[in-house]
């Protein structure tokens, strides 16, 4: 990257690909191939961290015993990307760095408080996701650095999880709208701690804090299911695009949260 | 073909033997007009222009031509012939010379070395315009000073027609129930998967011979000649299977583009393959249609009045968009009896991306509109849903809602039968009450029709070759493309069931303009009818013709005994045979052929219904079928699923029972895109959806294992009793899905794709 | 750049633009016309290739991507007694019609019937979710991986 500052790196190319198929031949820049660099593909456990290769494709996430044990949210959201060839190509890396809010592994991510690592000739840094992705398509990412691994703090006291998403077929489908959540209660059946995601409403995966706080301490009724999704809808920003108008996006972000407060049982971990 | 498979095994009508392009196309050997590449190969694509109306005032190509690898640049002004393309109508540029009416116009043509240079040097082509103001929905077209699209089409009325039948405006006073309402359908897109393609080069003699990818090969000589100035017998036209057509390939693609590059590259070969983005942008696709229904019915159900008004959107340019708006209109009341009725019609030119041929063309418009009014009309009476559309039903003798006497085969009641009698119909009632919580489920059905052939004043005719080879094989020249439905494999199994042969003793040649017959398009679900008809004379001929050869060669001075079996002749009493290769080496070259033509009936008894068609009314022929989707909803999403389908059909005789099904499962599946996603949006004339991130078909998981039952029927005029069934099938899911969102929530969606989206608002209302 | 892979069980070597498309590579360069392409975008599946026996998109895979590696196309498959065993029976359900998916469908039904011949037909329709086919309605093509599996399990036990 030194020595040809115009250079793109490349993980899987699913997105990089078709983004410069009408760039001609003078305007493609220089790829610099991540798939080359196994170690990038590694998802191991280290001091507490579920830590996940920058280059992991999602077809490895899924299937990876660690990542169904401590992050079955994020095996769940890998495996409702595009259709297995191209979740046998694009990686939790390439998925981050596109930042597409509808990026479907990102909600697991923000909901999981995970951190990306970023290394560059000058060291090494730690930044959560939500503080890393900045925009549609945008990213803190200097151009000295490469994303190199994803690190979710293991937190095995959240009993609910869940991920749904609505697109307009059911593969090789962009989220209209989807949702990531889980809740841990205390013993006394109040929510301790709620923690929420949606994608595709807003310019960035969003989490709702006010959705949150509305449940904690909290049992989950009617009326504390009711202020939490009105909470998190009026949180939410989406847009009219070609797949749906910011409205349903909006309906669905909060139908979905409504779905699983109402029955947050039935995404109960399996570890 | 695997030989030893299929060795000693007969063709027959009636089995369901492996298709015979199954194997080839299995392994990935199948060649497709997108898999040549001619040596020396050059690449040609066209600038679109980008802007939906609009004067073209200069092209620049310096920039583009000082490219190294640019072979020539091509502008209207290198057009020889009339530059004009269309099938009924030439109104369409092969490149522009004065206005641009869509944005996918193309204004030049540019010939490069590889596709990469390509993809550059049109980039660089510079043009300028002077913006024209313009028109997108029929209704702006329709009004007072819009802006005209062609000068010899006042109001931007491609058609204008009606069909009247009794006295509908004063008969709805007769009804004891009448109801009333719009219903819109979008554009769809054909989303074949191999893109509009071919290649094509010019000989030392002059000729203009193309490999391309097409569904009417025969007649897309006339339109590359008339256009660029080609005498059409220096065109020789060679169609191999198609990576799919549905009726995008119908019509000049990139026929005319090819030829005039292929005239600038001194013999070199040229190919042209559109991308996706631009199948999108200048691909033909379905007409949009608005319509306004009024249906009205005897208290006992009895249908007495329809009067109803479609308008069609046809684009920039007319290609098909008249008789697009006469088969709709000819389908309007739905396969019933209807005393009185009143159907108008409007088909009008917009800048919007040109409508044309597509699998049951205007038809599956209306059927919406109908068979959701008939669910209307029966709610309204208190009637069974089926029950009404069976008491409706035309039998044979009846005349159908243009005033057409129903003389040849009519089996919807047997349909409505199927359907009646299925668990699926049956069940309904436990299966809605067992549906889980958050979810609705519900029952729709849908009656279907569609004519078959080119209809009225329009000869439609095929001519069948067959031909004993040197090697002692039969060989079918199919004149008709086959373009996935599998025509030519019932070509093999027609001529192996009347020649007694096996598959390894015929061989299917696809169609070559050079060595086959004018036989018309592959289209309008006569693609088997006619050329089958066809190809069963002239498998007669050849059958007498092969017996009395071998007569002479074995001194036996009658054909009683003698028959045919697989490769060779046989006479019984003598045990004695000849070979097919002893008899064609036997046998002069003309003596080897069989030629024979059918020309499609026409209605003998045309009814004075109809005013303003320029031709296609009225057709006689029609396959039917009765439709049942049952789907579940998801009440916080208003997402669908579509748990079950089923479709009884009547296709008359069946040719082969495996490819039967698949034609009403790929209609089926297409309708479901249609019913549930497909929706092609334009925004000023330019795509918003531009590939297939965009337009969305449905993949294995949004579909159910439909179910396809045949009505055993038989058609007198068709080959062994055949109808063609490539389009009913198309007709029935959006209505049926609609109907089934009704009996699921009380919720009407009157504009097509039922999305999510517009169930859940619906529903919140 | 020059590349080596294994294509269809022999080693290739060629020399090559590393950005150059594999689905280009394949077609135009190396005459191996059975992989299609129909979108261009990764959205169609019609260009499904194995590398080292997982399925990819030939058409969102570059030349440099394949250096080193092993790649399966579908005229490889007459060389393996699953590939055979799918081809005859997509040709013997019926589920061939225009045929311009078939390739594409065959290679993203391969790896799951080497490791679960057995796949439930659910299973069998999100191994195919990445592949469009606008002929079928996939109907007679889950039944050709069905049939196959069925005669692969067989084939497996009997060893």
């Amino acid at each position: 990257m030194g020595e040809c500052p115009d250079a793109r790196l490349m993980a899987g190319g699913t997105d990089l690909l078709v983004r410069l198929r009408h760039a001609g031949a003078d305007t493609k820049p220089p790829l610099i191939l991540l798939s080359k660099i196994p170690e990038l593909a590694d998802i191991i456990m280290a001091n507490g961290d579920l830590c996940i290769g920058s280059g992991a494709s999602f077809s490895a996430i899924m299937a990876h015993t660690l990542v169904q044990d401590h992050a079955p949210m994020l095996a769940k959201a890998v495996g409702t990307i595009g259709g297995p060839a191209i979740r046998n190509m694009g990686t939790l890396g390439g998925n981050i760095i596109t930042a597409s809010p509808a990026g479907d592994s990102l909600s697991p991510l923000y909901v999981a408080d995970a951190q990306v690592v970023l290394v560059s000739p000058g060291g090494t840094r730690k930044i959560k996701i939500s503080e890393f992705i900045n925009g549609p398509g945008k990213s803190d990412i200097r151009k000295d650095e490469i994303l190199t691994q994803i690190r979710i703090p293991l937190d095995d006291g959240f009993q609910s999880h869940c991920f749904e998403k609505v697109g307009l077929r059911r593969s090789l489908a962009i989220a209209v709208a989807s949702f990531c959540g889980r809740l841990r209660f205390d013993e006394d059946g109040t929510v301790a701690e709620a923690r929420f995601a949606w994608g595709s409403v807003a310019p960035t995966v969003a989490r709702s804090i006010n959705a949150e706080n509305a449940l904690t301490g909290n049992r989950l009724d009617t009326k504390s299911i009711k202020k939490s999704v009105a909470e998190a809808t009026a949180s939410l920003s989406p847009i009219n695009d070609i797949r749906a108008s910011a409205h349903y996006r909006r309906t669905v972000a909060g139908a979905l949260l409504k779905r699983f407060l109402e029955n947050p049982q039935r995404e109960k971990k399996h570890v | 073909m695997n030989k030893d498979t299929h060795s000693h095994t007969r063709l027959e009508i009636g089995k369901s033997h492996p298709r015979g392009d199954a194997a080839d196309k299995a392994a990935g050997r199948e060649k497709y007009a997108a898999d040549h590449y001619p040596e020396n190969v050059l690449w040609a694509g066209a600038v679109r222009a980008g802007i939906a109306h609009g004067r073209l005032l200069a092209v620049d190509v310096s920039q583009a031509i000082a490219l190294p690898g640019v072979i020539t640049i091509l502008t209207a002004k290198d057009v020889k012939g009339s530059n004009r393309q269309g099938i009924i109508h030439k109104d369409m540029p092969v490149l522009v010379d004065d206005r641009i009416l869509y944005c996918g116009d193309p204004v030049a043509l540019v010939v490069a070395e590889t596709k990469d240079i390509l993809s550059r040097a049109i980039a660089l082509v510079r043009f300028s315009t002077e913006t024209l103001p313009a028109v997108f929905d029929p209704e702006s077209a329709m009004a007072e000073n819009a802006p005209l699209l062609h000068e010899a089409m006042p109001g931007n009325f491609l058609m204008q027609a009606e069909i009247r039948k009794g006295d509908a405006e004063s008969e709805f006073s007769a009804c004891d129930a009448v109801v009333e309402d719009e219903f819109s359908t979008p554009v769809q897109a054909h989303g074949f998967l191999e893109t509009e393609n071919g290649v094509a080069w010019q000989e030392l003699d002059g000729k203009i011979v193309m490999i391309v990818s097409t569904q009417a090969p025969f007649r897309d000589r006339l339109e590359i000649g008339h256009a660029v100035g080609l005498p059409f017998g220096n065109i020789r036209m060679i169609s191999p299977a198609l990576g799919g057509g549905f009726g995008g390939k119908d019509g000049a693609t990139v026929q005319c583009l090819l030829a005039l590059a292929a005239l600038h590259t001194e013999g070199r070969p040229v190919k042209m393959q559109w991308e996706r983005e631009e199948n999108m942008l200048a691909g033909y696709k379905r007409h949009a249609c608005r319509m306004r229904y009024k249906l009205g019915a005897k208290k006992d159900g009895t249908l007495h009045a329809i009067h109803c008004n479609l308008v069609y959107d046809t684009g920039a340019y007319a290609h098909l968009g008249g008789e697009v708006m006469e088969l709709g209109m000819e389908h309007a009341a739905g396969p019933y009896r209807v005393p009185h009725t009143l159907i108008e019609g409007k088909c009008v030119f917009t800048n919007n991306p040109v409508g044309g041929a597509m699998r049951a063309f205007g038809v599956c418009q209306a059927t919406f509109a109908f068979e959701s009014m008939m669910d209307m009309l029966a709610d309204r009476l208190g009637m069974d849903r089926l029950a009404i559309r069976q008491k409706n039903a035309l039998v044979e003798g009846d005349e159908n809602c243009a005033g057409v006497r129903m003389i040849t085969s009519t089996g919807i009641a047997g349909c409505l039968d199927i359907l009646g009698d299925h668990p699926l119909w049956r069940s309904a009632n436990n299966w809605k009450q067992e549906c889980p919580p958050g979810r609705k489920r519900g029952i729709g059905l849908a009656s279907v029709f569609n004519a078959a052939g080119y209809g009225g004043k329009v000869r439609d005719s095929a001519i069948a070759k067959v031909e004993l080879s040197l090697d002692g094989r039969i060989i079918v020249h199919s004149a008709v493309t086959d373009m996935g439905q599998g025509n030519s494999c019932a070509f093999s199994q027609i001529a192996g069931h009347m020649l007694g042969q096996s598959p390894e003793f015929i061989e299917l040649r696809q169609p070559d303009t050079a060595t086959a017959y004018p036989s018309g398009s592959s289209s309008a679900g006569r693609t088997t009818y006619t050329f089958g008809n066809a190809l069963i004379k002239a498998c007669e001929d050849m059958k007498a013709r092969l017996i009395n050869r071998a007569g002479l060669l074995l001194f036996i001075d009658n054909d009683r005994d003698l028959a045919l079996e697989p490769g060779k002749v046989t006479h019984g009493p003598s045990k004695r045979d000849v070979s097919f290769t002893q008899l064609a080496s036997f046998m002069p070259h003309e003596d080897r052929v069989c030629i024979s033509q059918f020309v499609a009936p026409v209605c003998e008894d045309i009814p004075d219904t109809a005013k303003g068609f320029f031709i296609a009314f009225p057709h006689i022929i029609f396959a039917y079928g009765a439709h049942l989707a049952r789907i579940e909803l998801d009440t916080a999403t208003g997402v669908i699923t579509v748990c079950d389908y089923l479709a009884a059909t009547d296709g008359g005789g069946i040719i082969n029972p495996s490819m039967f099904d698949q034609q009403i499962q790929g209609g089926v599946a297409q309708g479901l895109g249609y019913a549930m996603m497909e929706d092609f949006q334009i925004r000023e004339g330019k795509p918003l959806t531009k590939d297939f991130t965009g337009y969305l078909i449905p993949g294995s998981l949004d579909l159910p294992d439909t179910i396809s039952i045949p009505f055993l029927g038989h058609e007198s005029t068709g080959p062994f009793g055949l109808k063609g069934v490539g389009e009913v099938a198309m007709n029935g899911p959006l209505p049926a899905v609609a109907n089934a969102v009704h009996d699921a929530c009380g919720v009407r969606i009157f504009h097509g794709p039922i999305t999510a989206e517009k169930v859940l608002a619906a529903m919140n209302l | 750049m020059d590349i080596k892979f294994t294509l269809n069980g022999n080693s290739q070597s060629l020399s090559t633009e590393p950005d150059r498309r594999v689905i280009d590579l394949l077609r135009e360069d190396l005459g191996l016309t059975g992989i299609k392409e129909g979108c261009g975008t990764g959205e169609c599946g019609a260009c499904t290739v194995l590398m080292d026996g997982e399925t990819r998109l030939s058409c969102l895979t570059l030349a440099a991507q394949i250096d080193g590696r092993d790649i399966t196309t579908i005229e490889g498959l007459q060389d393996m007694e699953e590939g055979i065993i799918l081809q005859k029976a997509f040709e013997e359900q019926g589920a061939v019609q225009c045929g311009y998916c078939i390739p594409g469908m065959e290679m993203a039904a391969l790896p799951l019937l080497t490791l679960h011949p057995n796949a439930a037909r659910n299973d069998i329709k999100i191994a195919l979710s990445g592949n469009l086919c606008r002929c079928t309605g996939y109907v007679k093509i889950v039944d050709a991986v069905e049939q196959a599996g069925r005669e692969i399990a067989v084939k497996k036990e009997g060893l």
